[in-house]
């Protein structure tokens, strides 16, 4: 019983921080139609960022380490849509695509020359004692970063929801995602609105960066995985849609957790994406998502 | 006389130009490998010069099978290394069997049926993994279509890294070099012949209609599951070849070395080359790997201290290449002698 406690609360843990990633990348799906390859980089990106503000600014209490990693990650985020896809908005859809993996290269090999090639831990900031309430009343051991990680990622989720359905900015957003030729037309700037877009989703993601690098750990390629695996979970939950990124993330991340645990670590890779398959066959558009329309 | 628009027959037109490519670079082709295994003027005919070229050859075969994909039919699909192992094993096997055999025939005879055998079994295998993953994937379109292509490259690399009679992760030791530069010049040329007279077929002009409406296309009769998939097994019986001549040609292999990043790199090239053009996919790889090799060693031989980085040089040069000229370098171009002949 406790060991299936203590499994939940992994999953939960590394649900989080695929929810995280994956929202970033459902939203700018959902507003400009554009897999961003980059998406996973810039997770890496905003862990690493924390890990050298943490090294170099110690005394900073943990929330502001936060907020300021998000902030500049947001900042790195907005000038990439900038810089290297603006241009091409409005071309075939691939070459955006592609560019985008010519960033997420650029940034695994910037990091990788910056800093080094080595696995790096951010150091624990976070309460790593034990909850207490938790080990008496169930019996299970359980470090409170743990149980923080997992309540601030589903706070920051609940901002997002309220970003997203209850401002204008979020209307705006939304009014995008629905038909971004007519919007601007009805007087929204379309490109302060893709740049929040951005900036939400990148500082999202660098967050989770920061919550894997307390957690398990980083190195300049981890993006590459985990942003695929936060791209699945996007996906299964039906992507452009907020809470099908949610969902996805702690499904895969179930799947997982429970494949490591219980059958082989080998074959995680193997079930996670066999489950992927296996949904988009059930459900050809995810859990939450519309479907396609063909349109004559 | 108004110009018409060639008949749609399923055999293109002889065109002599093609012919005399092909015969030129097998004329260049043979008497290097030849040379160089002579050790005749190291300078000119160096073995890393020959490894250089094998590898362009290979990435040349797998980047024009997935032109056909993502080129010619529009599709997005993400998984082609993952077919490229299904070959590489499938040839590590056979390779690895045949070895007895081949002591037994004649030199280049015994050299050339092993790989008969070999790179036919890798085609073989990976053209049916193809056609069953196509069957199971064109149910999706778009994006979808991308991840469970994904998806299954990933799986392919998984169950590799659980059977244990392939090397399970450790990789696959001890093959044969079965390969040199001229086998995969023959093959890499075969490749272009054969997708170039595909696509100017009418089963290229099904795939070319798709690809720009893919509604009309339907109400015109053709079966979209069955054409998208026969191109799904063409292009993955090519990969399978690519990685059947991989497997014989580095002796060893890895299911690591066929996953995503892999693909990437195949990926990068085709969209640096150009979309739906067999000139662009030769010119993306030759320019790709040239340009890496130059890099590498001019940085080395002036700069070692910048020598790693040219891994930012690569991707700022795809990216800069993507704004400026979106469908890559040779985009619905071909040149003269890959071009279809009018009938006029």
């Amino acid at each position: 019983m406790d060991t299936i406690i203590q499994q939940l609360l992994n999953a939960a843990q590394l649900g989080a921080v695929y929810a995280l990633i994956a929202l970033g990348y459902s939203m700018v799906y959902g507003i400009i139609r554009l897999i961003n390859f980059a998406h996973g980089d810039i997770f890496m990106l905003g862990g690493f960022i924390g890990l050298i503000i943490v090294t170099h600014f110690g005394g900073l209490p943990f929330c502001l380490v936060m907020i300021l990693a998000m902030l500049l990650t947001a900042l790195v985020g907005v000038t990439i849509e900038r810089v290297a896809y603006r241009k091409l908005r409005n071309a075939q859809r691939m070459s955006v695509v592609i560019t985008a993996l010519g960033v997420g290269i650029f940034l695994e090999n910037l990091v990788r020359l910056l800093i080094g090639p080595e696995t790096r831990q951010i150091p624990a900031r976070l309460p790593t004692g034990s909850v207490v309430w938790l080990q008496q009343h169930l019996g299970v051991f359980v470090t409170w970063d743990k149980v923080l990680i997992i309540l601030i990622s589903l706070a920051l989720m609940a901002v997002l929801w309220i970003i997203v359905n209850k401002t204008l900015v979020g209307t705006a957003m939304r009014a995008v995602a629905d038909n971004a030729s007519v919007v601007p037309l009805m007087g929204v700037n379309l490109n302060l609105i893709i740049s929040v877009t951005f900036a939400i989703g990148s500082a999202l993601a660098a967050a989770g960066g920061i919550f894997y690098g307390q957690a398990y750990s980083l190195d300049p390629y981890m993006g590459i995985d985990l942003g695929w695996k936060a791209f699945i979970a996007a996906v299964i939950g039906g992507i452009g849609s907020i809470e099908g990124a949610v969902i996805g993330a702690f499904l895969l991340a179930g799947v997982e957790v429970i494949t490591v645990a219980y059958l082989s670590s080998n074959l995680k890779n193997g079930i996670a994406f066999g489950l992927l398959i296996i949904l988009l066959l059930i459900w050809p558009s995810g859990i939450m998502g519309k479907p396609l329309l063909k349109k004559v | 006389m108004a110009l018409k628009p060639n008949p749609p027959t399923a055999r293109p037109p002889f065109q002599p130009a093609l012919w005399v490519v092909c015969c030129a670079v097998l004329v260049i082709a043979i008497p290097m490998q030849l040379l160089a295994d002579a050790g005749f003027c190291p300078a000119v005919f160096n073995p890393y010069y020959l490894h250089v070229l094998t590898i362009i050859g290979m990435n040349i075969i797998l980047v024009a099978s997935l032109n056909l994909l993502n080129g010619y039919l529009g599709e997005f699909a993400l998984g082609h290394a993952g077919f490229m192992a299904v070959g590489a094993y499938t040839a590590a096997v056979l390779a690895t069997r045949l070895l007895p055999a081949s002591s037994a025939l004649p030199p280049v005879i015994g050299q050339v049926f092993i790989l008969v055998v070999t790179l036919g079994g890798a085609m073989l295998l990976s053209a049916l993994v193809g056609y069953v993953i196509g069957r199971l994937t064109f149910k999706t379109v778009g994006d979808y279509l991308a991840i469970i292509t994904l998806g299954f490259n990933m799986i392919i690399v998984n169950a590799i890294q659980n059977m244990d009679f392939l090397g399970g992760p450790r990789g696959f030791t001890g093959i044969p070099k079965n390969t040199n530069f001229i086998a995969v010049t023959v093959c890499a040329l075969l490749t272009i012949v054969v997708l170039r007279n595909l696509i100017q077929s009418s089963f290229g002009r099904v795939w070319v209609s798709i690809r720009e409406n893919t509604i009309a296309a339907e109400l015109m009769g053709v079966n979209l599951l069955r054409t998208k998939n026969l191109a799904f097994t063409i292009a993955a019986a090519f990969a399978g070849l690519a990685g059947g001549l991989w497997a014989q040609s580095q002796q060893f292999i890895t299911p690591r070395s066929f996953d995503y990043i892999k693909t990437t790199e195949i990926l990068v090239m085709l969209y640096l080359g150009g979309m739906a053009s067999l000139s662009g996919s030769i010119l993306g790889v030759v320019a790709y790997t040239v340009l890496m090799e130059v890099l590498r060693n001019l940085l080395s031989a002036f700069a070692p201290e910048l020598a790693e980085w040219r891994m930012l040089i690569s991707p700022l040069i795809l990216i800069v290449i993507m704004l400026t000229r979106q469908y890559g370098l040779m985009g619905h171009k071909e040149w003269r002698w890959l071009r279809p002949k009018r009938v006029a």
